[in-house]
C-alpha cells in the first residue's frame, strides 16, 4: 500500500512509504500501526485537525483501503 | 467577474499582479490589495531565513479557489485575484497576494480581509521556519483562528 505525507510527517516519516498492510486494513488500523512505527509522528498522526485522504479526498478511519488506493496523511495546516 | 487563482513556484511580484487586476477592474471604483511577507524573525524572535511552504498537488490549489469563490459570493465585488507562493521563500520576499476589485471600497476592502483570513488558516500549506538555530514546522495562532471566527 502505497501512503504519501506531507510537512512535519514527510519529515518526521518519509514523503512515501510502501506499506505492507493485510486485505481489508482500514485508514484507523493503517494510523495505528504508522504511529506504533513511528512514535516521532504520533501526535500529529492522531491530531485532531489531522486529515486522512483517499484520491484527494477526506476519509474517515473506518475506510477500507483499496489494494490500488494510495492513502495520504495530511498533518494540520499551517495556513497561507 | 472574474476569478484569478494562482499556487507561484517563482518570486511573486505583487506589481504586476497588481497592474493585471487593474486592467480587468476598468468598471470598478475600488481596488484594494494585500501582499504577505516572510518575517525575518520567529514567534519566539529567532532570526529566520527562509520559510518552506510544503503543498499538496491538488487540495492546495483547490483550497485556494474555494476561498476565493466564497469571497466572490460574499462581497459585491467584481474581481478577485490571489496568487499563493509555494516552495523556499526568502525572509522579506512576499509570499502571498490577494486583491480584490469593486464598485466601491467598502466591499473590496472587505473581500480583501476576508481572503486574508481565509487564507490564514484554511489555504492547504505546512510552513517550515527555517533560521541559524534550526528549523520549526508552524501551525495558526490563537489569533489567527479568532480572526477567521468573525465572519462566522
Amino acid at each position: 500500500m502505497r501512503v504519501l505525507f506531507y510537512g512535519r510527517l514527510a519529515e518526521a516519516i518519509a514523503p512515501e512509504l510502501e506499506v505492507d498492510a493485510p486485505p481489508g486494513c482500514s485508514v484507523g488500523q493503517l494510523r495505528d500501526r504508522l504511529a506504533a512505527a513511528h512514535p516521532s509522528a504520533e501526535q500529529t498522526l492522531r491530531s485532531r485537525r489531522a486529515r486522512a485522504c483517499v484520491g484527494a479526498v477526506m476519509v474517515h478511519d473506518d475506510h477500507v483501503v483499496g489494494p490500488t488506493e494510495t492513502v495520504e496523511f495530511l498533518p494540520p495546516v499551517s495556513g497561507g | 467577474m472574474s476569478i484569478v487563482v494562482r499556487l507561484e513556484e517563482q518570486p511573486l511580484e505583487p506589481g504586476r499582479e497588481l497592474d493585471e487586476i487593474l486592467r480587468r477592474a476598468t468598471d470598478d471604483g475600488a481596488v484594494v490589495s494585500f501582499v504577505g511577507v516572510a518575517r525575518p524573525r520567529s514567534r519566539s524572535g529567532d532570526a529566520l531565513q527562509e520559510l518552506v511552504l510544503d503543498h499538496h498537488p491538488t487540495l492546495t490549489l483547490q483550497s485556494l479557489e474555494d476561498i476565493a469563490v466564497s469571497a466572490a459570493e460574499r462581497f459585491d465585488v467584481s474581481h478577485i485575484q490571489v496568487v499563493h507562493r509555494c516552495g523556499a521563500v526568502r525572509t522579506g520576499e512576499p509570499i502571498v497576494f490577494a486583491s480584490a476589485a469593486s464598485p466601491h471600497r467598502r466591499a473590496a476592502f472587505e473581500a480583501a480581509d476576508y481572503l486574508m483570513d481565509r487564507l490564514k488558516t484554511e489555504a492547504v500549506f505546512w510552513k517550515k521556519e527555517v533560521g541559524p538555530a534550526g528549523s520549526e514546522w508552524i501551525e495558526p495562532t490563537a489569533a489567527d483562528y479568532a480572526e477567521r471566527e468573525r465572519w462566522g
